[in-house]
C-alpha cells in the first residue's frame, strides 16, 4: 500500500482535522483571551504540522499502511461496530435487559455461531447476571423493560 | 525519622486486639471486585461504603477504606491483563504488556507478576511513607504548577515517542488526545465545544472514553479469533504458574524499584495520582531497558513496571493527606471525608499531634498487602476463566459490558455514546498503527495541563521563561522533555540504517 493513502486512514486523518478545526474555532469563538487558547491552538498547530507530515510520507511511500486486513473482514467489523452503536443509543430508549438481550444475541450469531438455541440462551442468563449482579451496584437508576 | 514511642503505641493499637482489622478482608474484597469490573471505580466503591465506616472508630474505617483502595490499584490490572480492559484509569499501562502475554497464554504469569508487582509495590510505598512522611511532604510543596507542566508533557512525550509506530504517528495520537481534552467548560471557566450537548459542558468522559478505544475497539479487532488464547493448552489457569510468574517479578529488582520509587514520588504529587504514576513509570522503565524494542509485545519487565507503580502510589498519596491535609486523588479524597465524620483534619498538626495514629495506619496498610497477597492468587483463580470463554460469546458479551459500564461512570447515555464514538476511533486508530494509549494519555492529562499552564502564566506575572529560570527541577524536566523529542527520532534512524546495512536485501 505504499505510495498512497488507504480510503480508512484518509478518514481518520480528514476526521482529525475535521475535529481539530471545530474545537478551535470554537474555542476562539467563546473567548480569545490567552488563558482560554493556552493549550488549544498550540495543538492545533501541531496536529495541522502532523497531518501534512504524514500524508506527504504516506504519498513518498516512506510510510506504508502495512498489510491490510481484507473487505470481508472490514466489513465485519462495520457491522459490528453498527450493532455496537444502535445497542448503545438504544439502551435507554427501549431498556437496558431487552438492548442487552438482543445485542448479545445478535453479536454471537455475527461471530459464526451455528446452533440455533445457544445464542438466545447465553445471552438471556448473561442479560439476568447483568441485571441482578452488576446494575445492582449501580447508584443510578436504569430503565428496563421486563425485569 | 521514625518516633519509637509512637510506633510502639501504634503496635499496641493494631495487636492488641482482632478490631482493627475486622473489615480488612472484606475492603480488599469489594477493592478487587470494584477494580476489576469495567466502569465502577475504586473511588466510587470507597464513597458507596463511606457511610458503613460511620459505626467504625476511626483506625478500622481507615483500614477498611485503604483495604478497598489496595484492593482496586491491583483489581484493575486483572481486567486490563486478560481482556485489554483497564478497570480504571491507573491500570492503562499494565494493558501495554500484559494482554499481549495473556494472548501468548502466559495469562498466568502475567496476573502472578502483577499482583508480585503489586504487593512489593504497594509494600515499599508504605515503608517509604513509614520513614520518609515528613522530608517527602516538603519535597511535595517545592512542585509548583511548572513543574506539572513539566511532568505531563515528559510523560506525554514519552508515551508518544516510545511506539511501534512512527514519531509522527505517536505525537499525533497524543496531540488528539490533548485537543478532545479541550470540549467543555475550561479550567477559567470559559464554556466552548460543547454542540449544544449538556453533557460535555464538564468535557468528554475520560473513563467511557477510554473503555471505548482500548476495550471495544480491540474486541472488534479479536472477533475473527476463536479464543482470546489461540493454543488450547496454554489457556490452562494453573495457580503454580500464577504463583511462579509471582516470584518472577523479583527477577527484576531494578524494575521494581524504580517503578515503585516513581510511584511513590508521583503520588505524593496532590491531583496526579496513579494514572499518571503507572504510565510514567513504564515509559520510564521502557526508556532504560535494553529491550525497549520488545516492550509492547509481552514483555514481563512492562507489567512490573506499571503495576509496581500504581500500588506505590497509594503510599505516596497518603503523604499528602496525612501531612498536608490534600488528596492526591479522588479515593483519598474519600479518606479524607472519613477524616472528618471522626473529627479529624490531615496536616502538619495531625502529624504532630496524632503520630501513633498515622504509624498504626501506615503499620495496618502494611498487614493489608501481605493479605492481598493471599486473597489475591485465591480470587485470580476464578477471575482468570475467561480466557476459556470462545470469543464468539466473550465478544458481543464485553461489548454490551463496556456500554454498561460507561453508563456506570455517568448514569447518562452519554456514557455509552462515548464508548462507542471512541470504539470507532480507537478501531480507526489500531488499523493504521497510530498508538491509542498516547490518545488515552492526551485526554486524561490535558486539563491537569491547562490548569497548570494557566497559573504558571499567573504566578509569573505573564512571563514564564524568566519564571523557569528560577525552577531547577522544571528545567531538568524540560531538558529531558528536549533530549527525548530530538533523541528518540535520531536513535530510530541510525538503528533503521544500521539494519539496512546489515541485511542489503
Amino acid at each position: 500500500m505504499s505510495g498512497r493513502l488507504t480510503l480508512t486512514h484518509t478518514a481518520f486523518l480528514a476526521l482529525v482535522a475535521l475535529v481539530t478545526s471545530y474545537i478551535s474555532w470554537s474555542a476562539i469563538k467563546a473567548s480569545t483571551k490567552l488563558f482560554n487558547l493556552i493549550v488549544v491552538v498550540p495543538v492545533a498547530a501541531i496536529i495541522a504540522i502532523l497531518i501534512v507530515t504524514i500524508v506527504a510520507s504516506a504519498l513518498r511511500g516512506k510510510a506504508s499502511d502495512g498489510a491490510m486486513p481484507s473487505r470481508a473482514n472490514t466489513l465485519g467489523d462495520i457491522l459490528l461496530l453498527g450493532c455496537f452503536a444502535v445497542f448503545c443509543v438504544a439502551l435507554t430508549k427501549v431498556g437496558f435487559d431487552i438492548a442487552t438481550f438482543i445485542f448479545v444475541w445478535i453479536g454471537i450469531v455475527l461471530g459464526g455461531e451455528k446452533r440455533i438455541w445457544l445464542p438466545p440462551l447465553f445471552s438471556a442468563l448473561f442479560t439476568l447476571i447483568l441485571v441482578k449482579g452488576f446494575g445492582a451496584l449501580f447508584p443510578f437508576p436504569m430503565p428496563m423493560l421486563v425485569f | 525519622m521514625l518516633d519509637t514511642i509512637a510506633f510502639s503505641q501504634a503496635m499496641d493499637m493494631l495487636f492488641s486486639g482482632f478490631g482493627p482489622w475486622l473489615y480488612v478482608i472484606p475492603g480488599l474484597l469489594i477493592g478487587l471486585v470494584f477494580g476489576a469490573v469495567p466502569g465502577l471505580q475504586i473511588s466510587m466503591a470507597m464513597a458507596v461504603f463511606l457511610p458503613v465506616t460511620f459505626a467504625m472508630d476511626f483506625l478500622q474505617a481507615m483500614l477498611f477504606l485503604t483495604a478497598i483502595f489496595t484492593g482496586g490499584a491491583y483489581g484493575g490490572g486483572v481486567t486490563a491483563i486478560l481482556m485489554n480492559i483497564p478497570g480504571s484509569s491507573s491500570s492503562v499501562a499494565t494493558a501495554f504488556d500484559g494482554y499481549p502475554m495473556a494472548r501468548q497464554g502466559k495469562h498466568n504469569e502475567a496476573l502472578g507478576l502483577g499482583l508480585g508487582a503489586s504487593v512489593v509495590g504497594a509494600f515499599i510505598g508504605y515503608i517509604l511513607l513509614l520513614f520518609l512522611i515528613e522530608p517527602l511532604a516538603g519535597l511535595v510543596l517545592k512542585l509548583g504548577p511548572l513543574e506539572m507542566v513539566m511532568v505531563v508533557l515528559w510523560g506525554l512525550t514519552l508515551i508518544a515517542t516510545l511506539n511501534d509506530s512512527t514519531v509522527a504517528k505517536g505525537l499525533m495520537a497524543g496531540a488528539l488526545g490533548l485537543i478532545l481534552s479541550q470540549v467543555g467548560m475550561s479550567t477559567t471557566g470559559v464554556l466552548r465545544t460543547r454542540i449544544g450537548n449538556p453533557y460535555l459542558i464538564d468535557g468528554i468522559a475520560v473513563v467511557p472514553a477510554m473503555i471505548g478505544i482500548f476495550a471495544a475497539s480491540e474486541l472488534l479487532r479479536l472477533r475473527g479469533n476463536t479464543y482470546l488464547v489461540e493454543a488450547e493448552g496454554a489457556r490452562n489457569i494453573s495457580f503454580g504458574r500464577i504463583l511462579s510468574g509471582m516470584f518472577e517479578t523479583f527477577r527484576y529488582p531494578g524494575v521494581l524499584l524504580r517503578g515503585s520509587l516513581i510511584g511513590a514520588v508521583i503520588g505524593a504529587i496532590p491531583g496526579v495520582g496513579s494514572s499518571v504514576a503507572n504510565l510514567v513509570a513504564y515509559g520510564e522503565v521502557r526508556r532504560s531497558s535494553k529491550n525497549r524494542d520488545k516492550f509492547g509485545t509481552g514483555v514481563p519487565e512492562g507489567v512490573v513496571a506499571a503495576e509496581s507503580a500504581n500500588s506505590s502510589s497509594e503510599g505516596g498519596s497518603m503523604t499528602a493527606l496525612l501531612a498536608l491535609g490534600i488528596p492526591g486523588g479522588a479515593a483519598t479524597a474519600v479518606l479524607l471525608a472519613a477524616f472528618s465524620f471522626h473529627n479529624l483534619v490531615g496536616g502538619p498538626a495531625f502529624i504532630r499531634d496524632e503520630r501513633d495514629l498515622i504509624y498504626a495506619i501506615i503499620v495496618g496498610n502494611l498487614g493489608q498487602v501481605v493479605l492481598l497477597a493471599v486473597i489475591g492468587l485465591l480470587t485470580l483463580r476464578l477471575l482468570g476463566m475467561v480466557v476459556k470463554v470462545p470469543l464468539t460469546y466473550l465478544v458481543p458479551s464485553v461489548l454490551a459490558l463496556c456500554a454498561w459500564g460507561g453508563f456506570g461512570i455517568t448514569g447518562t447515555i452519554a456514557g455509552p455514546v462515548t464508548v462507542v464514538c471512541f470504539a470507532g476511533l480507537g478501531w480507526l486508530m489500531r488499523r493504521h498503527d497510530y498508538p491509542v494509549a498516547a490518545t488515552v494519555i492526551g485526554l486524561l492529562l490535558g486539563r491537569m495541563t491547562e490548569g497548570e499552564l494557566v497559573r504558571t502564566m499567573q504566578i509569573s506575572g505573564g512571563n514564564p521563561l524568566a519564571y523557569m529560570v528560577e525552577r531547577p527541577i522544571a528545567i531538568l524536566f524540560l531538558v529531558l522533555l528536549v533530549l527525548i523529542t530530538i533523541f528518540i527520532p535520531l536513535w530510530r534512524l541510525y538503528r533503521k540504517r544500521r539494519e539496512a546495512a546489515e541485511n542489503p536485501s
